[in-house]
């Protein structure tokens, strides 16, 4: 039954959370559950792909409500190629973290909730990619972000309580702003249900609303999404947090829960917002759209991430800080491309920002999460990661360090790695964008684009040549290199390559996916709020 | 303090039970019940001590030494929330086996009982129960382990 399937990864996370209470006394079994739980849940997202998205006869779409109460007054869940897309990405990183979390991980830490907690952590992620509704994406935000405070301040220590605290009070702040953007969104629309609201803003004048606050709301909600994207002026948490947390969470936070800000700004603006016409005029925004208020400002934080990003990676001290600003950068290389989208006028400019966007995220949560678990590896060799205190792995640990090198590859954008197709279709908008406009701006694009990949070289060269070669430090020289954590590397390493050789199908996926975000009448359609028509 | 503990705790716990029974319908639910059910044992530890649970009410030995989560009520909560959450999620997979969506509840009405003449018996009260045992086994636990730092 495909309707079933639409919440069928939601179902299984659900169960893996009672299991691993169930088996908190029996660290061995839990340890067992947690890895085929996640296991399951991969199975269920890429039956959910391939079923309702992928297969030659698939739907392409489809929805479910909750408890059978209609929409757009229950709660609707949404599978699109969109969120089939993200869903696929939280998986694999997702199954490899909790894999990696089990050998990395001390026994004795893993015991204390740590793999309760990670399942929360995916379970708010897959609900935040499944909702339909804009009130249950903010509660599915908060079951995320519940999760991922405790494991932020998971070691306890003073350094990760005061990370963990301030990124509490961060996103307590952000929650509440999109509280206030959701109930204003409400009063203004009169509906919750995004294809609802979607359907109304199209067409105000026939449910007597007035869209012009919804600029305004959707700032509000878009200054949340950016907090949880790590998008400069709100990237200051990232490296604190980032390096408190146990490295396997970093890489799922890195990898996974940052695209939910970004999967939240195109779905909210190019699945909602864009079909609204408002007639007020801000500087800087051409056009009626909310999508033209979105550009420019999402425009000047991502470039502006890619080069705090680019430059904090390159004055790092250790590897873990490095990847935590790289993350910064690159999630800049996911933002400019979507600001190139919304600026265009709707045709294949648009598509293909957004197909630059969904594919750089793509890589980008392989790639740092790649890094993130080598990282890891080397300090349970080592026992540290300092870039001062490393040196000469290379020969020492042959296979960490190739899976090393072919993630930072991937990061730089050397084909035929995934990382190349990414940032080829990043260049490649901005390049079509400059044809398009050939203004001062389009120009500007590039080179903050140009200065981003040459500072992703240099770091990524940096902390290769300091830790992989030169002079073997005592540290590297009494290394003992587990194989088991290496095995996942190898197999994330592996994946990397396989998607960069047979690069076709994602791009297929990818282009599906776009299409879904920017098919606003046909998400309408699918969901076919039909209540509510009186008001 | 005691005295009026001993008066309010059963009150509290009355009003909580019924407010868990009407609340699929009525003001009232799993989740305020729970609350106030939390209330109720709160005032017991303020009244009481930390250990009475244990001492008073279990007749259990209670070592001043050992951590609190060796104490028996807390081992307790946590089971009465790991229980809840199962109950919770069990109840909306229910839905699932009579081929409805997920969550869906149901109600049927039993009428001519002698004493009530008809009763409600509502799929949500199940749900609702399993929030109920999570927000009790949840609180208590934090407000036992907290308290005793």
């Amino acid at each position: 039954m495909a309707n079933d399937l639409v919440v069928a990864p939601m179902l299984v996370v659900l169960a893996s959370i009672v299991a691993m209470l169930a088996l908190r006394p029996r660290p061995r079994a839990q340890r067992v559950a947690s890895v085929a739980g996640s296991l399951a849940y991969a199975v269920a997202v890429g039956a959910v792909a391939w079923l309702i998205v992928l297969s030659p006869d698939a739907p392409g779409a489809a929805t479910y409500q909750l408890g059978g109460w209609a929409a757009p007054f229950g709660i609707t869940f949404v599978v699109d190629a969109l969120s089939a897309f993200m869903l696929t990405i939280a998986a694999v990183v997702g199954l490899a973290a909790v894999v990696f979390s089990v050998v990395f991980v001390d026994r004795a830490n893993q015991g204390v909730f740590y793999h309760l907690l990670f399942h929360c952590l995916l379970l708010g992620v897959t609900g935040a990619f499944l909702t339909g509704d804009l009130f249950n994406l903010f509660v599915w935000f908060e079951v995320m972000l519940m999760a991922s405070y405790v494991l932020v301040a998971f070691y306890g220590g003073p350094q990760h309580t005061a990370a963990g605290f301030r990124y509490l009070v961060l996103n307590v702040v952000g929650s509440v702003l999109l509280l206030l953007a959701v109930g204003g969104l409400y009063a203004t629309t009169g509906t919750l249900n995004m294809a609802d609201m979607s359907r109304r803003l199209a067409d105000p004048a026939a449910y007597g609303i007035d869209p012009a606050p919804v600029v305004g709301l959707g700032a509000l909600a878009f200054a949340t999404f950016s907090l949880k994207a790590g998008l400069v002026p709100f990237q200051f948490w990232v490296p604190g947090a980032y390096r408190s947390a146990p490295l396997p969470v970093a890489a799922t936070l890195a990898g996974v829960t940052k695209k939910v800000g970004m999967y939240a700004i195109v779905r909210v603006y190019f699945t909602v917002f864009a079909g609204a016409t408002v007639g007020i005029s801000v500087p800087g925004a051409a056009g009626a759209s909310p999508l033209a208020f979105l550009a420019p400002a999402l425009l000047v934080m991502g470039s502006a991430s890619i080069l705090v990003g680019g430059l904090g990676a390159i004055a790092c001290d250790t590897l873990d800080e490095m990847l935590a600003y790289s993350s910064i950068g690159q999630v800049g290389f996911i933002a400019v491309p979507v600001a190139i989208a919304a600026a265009a006028p709707p045709g294949s400019l648009r598509r293909l920002g957004l197909v630059a966007a969904l594919v750089y995220a793509l890589h980008h949560a392989l790639a740092k999460s790649l890094l993130f678990f080598a990282t890891a590896a080397i300090r349970s060799a080592t026992g540290t990661h300092r870039l001062s205190d490393l040196g000469g792995l290379a020969s020492r640990a042959p296979v960490l360090a190739g899976c090393f090198f072919v993630g930072s590859l991937s990061l730089v954008g050397i084909p035929p790695l995934t990382g190349f197709f990414g940032k080829f279709l990043v260049f490649e908008a901005a390049a079509r964008q400059f044809t398009a406009s050939s203004g001062l701006a389009g120009g500007a694009v590039i080179a903050v684009v140009l200065v981003g990949a040459v500072l992703t070289i240099l770091y990524t060269t940096r902390a290769w040549t300091r830790s992989f070669w030169g002079r073997r430090t005592p540290a590297v020289e009494g290394a003992t290199v587990r194989r088991s954590q290496v095995a996942v590397l190898v197999g994330l390493a592996a994946l990397i390559v396989c998607l960069g050789i047979g690069f076709d199908p994602v791009f297929e996926f990818a282009t599906a996916a776009a299409e879904a975000a920017l098919d606003r009448e046909g998400y309408v359609e699918l969901v076919g709020p039909a209540g509510g028509d009186g008001a | 303090m005691k005295t009026t503990a001993r008066i309010v705790v059963p009150i509290i716990l009355v009003l909580a039970i019924s407010l868990l029974l009407q609340g699929h319908n009525l003001p009232g639910g799993g989740f305020i019940a729970g609350v106030l059910t939390t209330v109720a044992f709160a005032l017991i530890y303020v009244a009481q001590g930390l250990d009475y649970l244990d001492s008073g009410v279990l007749g259990q030995e209670v070592e001043s030494g050992a951590g609190v989560f060796e104490h028996r009520s807390v081992t307790a909560f946590r089971q009465t929330f790991m229980v809840g959450l199962a109950v919770a999620v069990a109840s909306g997979f229910a839905a699932l086996l009579f081929d409805e969506p997920f969550l869906t509840q149901t109600f049927v009405i039993v009428e001519h009982l002698p004493l009530y003449h008809e009763l409600e018996f509502a799929s949500a009260l199940a749900f609702d129960v399993g929030v109920y045992m999570v927000v009790v086994g949840v609180l208590l636990t934090i407000l036992s382990v907290v308290g005793a730092e």
